[in-house]
């Protein structure tokens, strides 16, 4: 078997070296590749991270905390690492604690990973510096920077709580070095208490229920912008506006915008419609006084994704070179539909500073 | 959007000057809100830095009868076409006291549980944060009145009112479903609390 991987390796490198190797290193990697979505199930029980309150005092939870801050309010890092008017807390509910709205307890388990379409192995770290790029429609961090280092340590925490409250565990979250922090939390050395590493294997922590928006079915009828209009119309527009550009106050945009030169870009994963559909269906109208139907759902998040927006980060210059190779699923750069031109042909610029 | 907020803060600079002349519609309304819509407790609340979209907005409600109030029904009727959007713009235009926005994540932690409600909500229960609809510290936009700075009886009275459904009109019910979760020792405690932010 060894000795079969290992040739395998051996023909590859030889085809591959000096050619792909090279371009590969200097592209930007897919890291908003599309998750293995699943299904929600009937009453299952979700991870509670501990409250933020019982975060210890010292260096180790004052990383923590900045974490928190940086994720609810991420508008300190514009024109450094952000572009766009969003704050990490819009996608992901409650400060990213929420099941099925993206909780980071359950992303942190889940890295490193190995993701095909940049073939190799991919640290917590460098998935934060994904969402820099596409989501924020920034500038990423530098690897180790306190910023990643801040929401590696927060997201750890409240994923490690949650793993110990669930074991009956009462003690304080192990403190983990800047280095082991970035790295994830799917790897055998990651220190985890005994009762913990019975009770689940490292796959099974990797997908913890709860873990990103829960997949919904196909819809009956394809969907459809045109219909999504009359969704959005009637039960979006009144806190994200009629021009999906969202409200400010006193400066914070906290009711954000969806498409737009201020929102997420081109190669952010909520651009596709399936991602969209199940984060809308699970999630908004917000605060769920009102349940979308799985039609509704799928077609606003049509509407919502043939909008302009940011340029994808890995253009070149050739719109339909770049459909092809990083755009082959449920969206709409490339496709003219509502009205536009090409989506994408009259992108907005990526990483704006404020004042531009 | 931008338009609108320019146009908005346009105003503001504008009524710091010189406030508009009074619409002969409002000054019915100024009679128990205020010439200036200052409010008097507990004949009106603060009218002045609300929204205007929300005052036309509620104008309306109350016409409609979705918004049940027996002083405010019929005064509603006194207003029709353009003069609802007059109004409004009046009473919205006026000054009111500085508030220093406290943004999210300024703290991790609130020792005190109502501002815990206010800045982080409670998910437990899928109550999410005052502020994210309401703006820092409850400034208000669009169709979301301002808090800060309000009358406690009035923010009360209207946090029971949409508990016992004399208040509706909201968009999909996203308000009535949050006040319908808050425990009267919560109501009080957040009616306190907006109103104190001066």
């Amino acid at each position: 078997m060894k000795l079969h991987h290992l040739s395998w390796l051996v023909i590859s490198l030889f085809f591959s070296i000096g050619f792909s190797v090279v371009v590969q290193a200097e592209e930007l990697p897919d890291k908003q590749a599309e998750l293995n979505a699943k299904v929600k199930q009937d009453g299952q029980l979700y991870l509670t991270p501990a409250p933020l309150s019982t975060i210890p005092e010292g260096e180790f939870g004052d990383k923590v905390r900045l974490g928190y801050q940086l994720f609810v309010n991420s508008q300190q890092m514009r024109d450094a690492y952000v572009g766009n008017n969003l704050n990490c807390s819009n996608c992901h509910m409650d400060a990213g604690r929420r099941a099925n709205a993206a909780p980071l307890w359950a992303a942190y388990f889940a890295y490193p990973a190995y993701r095909k379409k940049n073939d190799k192995v991919n640290s917590f770290e460098e998935r934060l510096q994904g969402c820099f790029t596409y989501s924020m429609n920034g500038k990423p961090p530098a690897s180790a920077n306190k910023e990643l280092v801040a929401l590696s340590a927060y997201s750890y925490w409240l994923g490690m709580s949650g793993l110990m409250q669930q074991a009956g565990i009462d003690s304080a979250v192990p403190e983990l070095s800047d280095s082991e922090l970035l790295k994830g939390g799917k790897r055998d050395e990651i220190p985890l208490p005994e009762s913990i590493k019975n009770a689940m294997t490292l796959e099974q922590r990797a997908s913890l229920p709860g873990k990103g928006y829960p997949k919904i079915a196909k819809p009956a009828q394809a969907y459809s912008p045109e219909r999504g209009k009359k969704v959005y119309v009637a039960h979006c527009q009144s806190c994200h506006g009629d021009d999906g550009q969202g409200y400010e106050t006193s400066g914070v945009y906290s009711l954000p915008p969806l498409w737009g030169p201020q929102s997420f870009n081109w190669g952010a994963g909520m651009h596709r419609v399936n991602t969209a559909a199940y984060f809308v269906y699970e999630n908004m109208p917000f605060g769920k006084s009102y349940q979308l139907s799985n039609q509704d759902a799928w077609d606003v998040a049509a509407f919502i994704n043939a909008q302009e927006r940011p340029q994808d980060p890995r253009f070149e210059g050739d719109i339909k070179a770049l459909k092809e190779k990083y755009h082959k699923h449920q969206g709409y750069y490339g496709s003219s539909v509502n009205g536009h031109k090409e989506l994408g042909s009259k992108a907005y610029p990526i990483n704006p500073k404020r004042s531009d | 959007m931008m338009k609108r907020g320019f146009i908005m803060s346009a105003l503001l600079m504008l009524s710091s000057a010189s406030y508009a002349a009074m619409p002969p519609q409002a000054a019915l309304c100024g009679s128990c809100h205020g010439p200036q819509g200052q409010g008097v407790e507990p004949l009106g609340p603060r009218l002045a830095g609300l929204p205007s979209d929300y005052i036309v907005k509620q104008i309306k409600l109350f016409q409609s009868g979705k918004r049940q109030n027996s002083t405010m029904q019929p005064m509603a009727m006194t207003l029709q076409g353009d003069a609802i959007v007059a109004v409004a713009e009046y009473f919205s235009a006026f000054d009111v006291p500085m508030v220093t926005p406290h943004l999210r994540g300024e703290k991790a932690v609130y020792s005190d549980p109502t501002e815990q409600l206010v800045y982080q909500g409670d998910w437990q229960r899928v109550i999410p944060a005052c502020v994210t609809c309401h703006g820092p510290s409850g400034h208000g936009i669009g169709e979301f009145p301002r808090l800060a700075g309000q009358q406690a009886s009035y923010i009360k009275s209207q946090l029971l009112a949409w508990q016992k459904d004399t208040r509706s009109g909201d968009q999909d019910g996203v308000m009535d479903t949050i006040a319908d979760k808050l425990t009267s020792a919560e109501v009080d405690a957040l009616a306190k609390y907006f109103s104190e932010l001066k």
